[in-house]
């Protein structure tokens, strides 16, 4: 049983975002997007495909 | 005439022991009552009062003294006092108790919110401060001095949790809650510095 974290930190996915440019802008390093991909297994089964409107944990 | 002075002394002795003797068990009943009294806020009062009931101690004491040198009037008379004054230290003792436990139960009612919150907020922390360790470049809204101010931070707020959770189990809420109110904080802070908006 997993309850949400009130401390997590969300991203809106916007038209033109991929991982690596979220991972820029969280983390400062695009190498970083597995992280966010690991984090969002649940709602992803390709780092390349992400859609605008889906609600992504930046851990 | 000089045996009717003597009789009449012998009489009056008599009368005075008579009447002594006669007040020896209501003596030792009102006593008895007034230990019993105490006896039973006996611990509260040890907590809450303890100079008051050192005063109704020594009173006791000396009525026992009394008791003991035969002197059961002066006891009888004693007693009313002494139960007043025990009535009166029983009451403030049932109203500081009465304030403790409020506090007692706001404190806990707290602790029990901020024991979720803060493990809650120091594992969302880790996550970023591990992800941010392993990064080449800092974000562009974290420079490098906040960057170390954080991480000496998030060290101290997890000691200083440690400590809360550490006075909560010994029993001291009051002082667990004013330590994990200062631990959110200094969360919050570490939040804020890292730009993470708290999705709550």
């Amino acid at each position: 049983m997993s309850t949400e974290n009130p401390y997590a930190q969300y991203h809106v996915v916007k038209q033109g975002d991929t991982l690596s440019k979220i991972a820029e802008e969280y983390y400062g390093d695009k190498m970083l997007y597995p992280k966010i991909f690991e984090a969002n297994k649940d709602v992803l089964q390709d780092p390349n495909k992400i859609k605008p409107g889906q609600k992504l944990r930046i851990p | 005439m000089r045996f009717a002075k003597i009789f009449v002394a012998l009489a009056a002795t008599t009368l005075m022991i008579a009447g002594c003797a006669s007040q020896k068990e209501p003596a030792e009943k009102a006593m008895a009552q007034v230990e019993s009294s105490v006896a039973e806020f006996r611990a509260d009062a040890e907590k809450y009062a303890a100079d008051e009931l050192q005063k109704v101690d020594q009173s006791i004491t000396k009525l026992k003294n009394a008791l003991a040198n035969k002197d059961y009037n002066m006891v009888v008379k004693a007693v009313p006092s002494l139960n007043s004054t025990i009535a009166s230290l029983k009451q403030s003792v049932a109203a500081k108790k009465a304030d403790a436990d409020a506090m007692m139960a706001a404190a806990t009612a707290e602790w029990t919110d901020l024991s979720a919150k803060v493990p809650q907020m120091v594992e969302a922390i880790q996550s970023r401060v591990d992800t941010l360790g392993k990064s080449r470049k800092l974000p562009p809204n974290v420079d490098k001095a906040t960057w170390e101010t954080v991480k000496t931070d998030f060290e101290t707020m997890k000691t200083e949790w440690t400590d809360a959770t550490t006075q909560f189990a010994s029993g001291q809420a009051d002082a667990a809650v004013r330590k994990a109110r200062e631990v959110k904080a200094k969360g919050d802070a570490i939040l804020d510095k890292l730009g993470m908006t708290p999705n709550a």
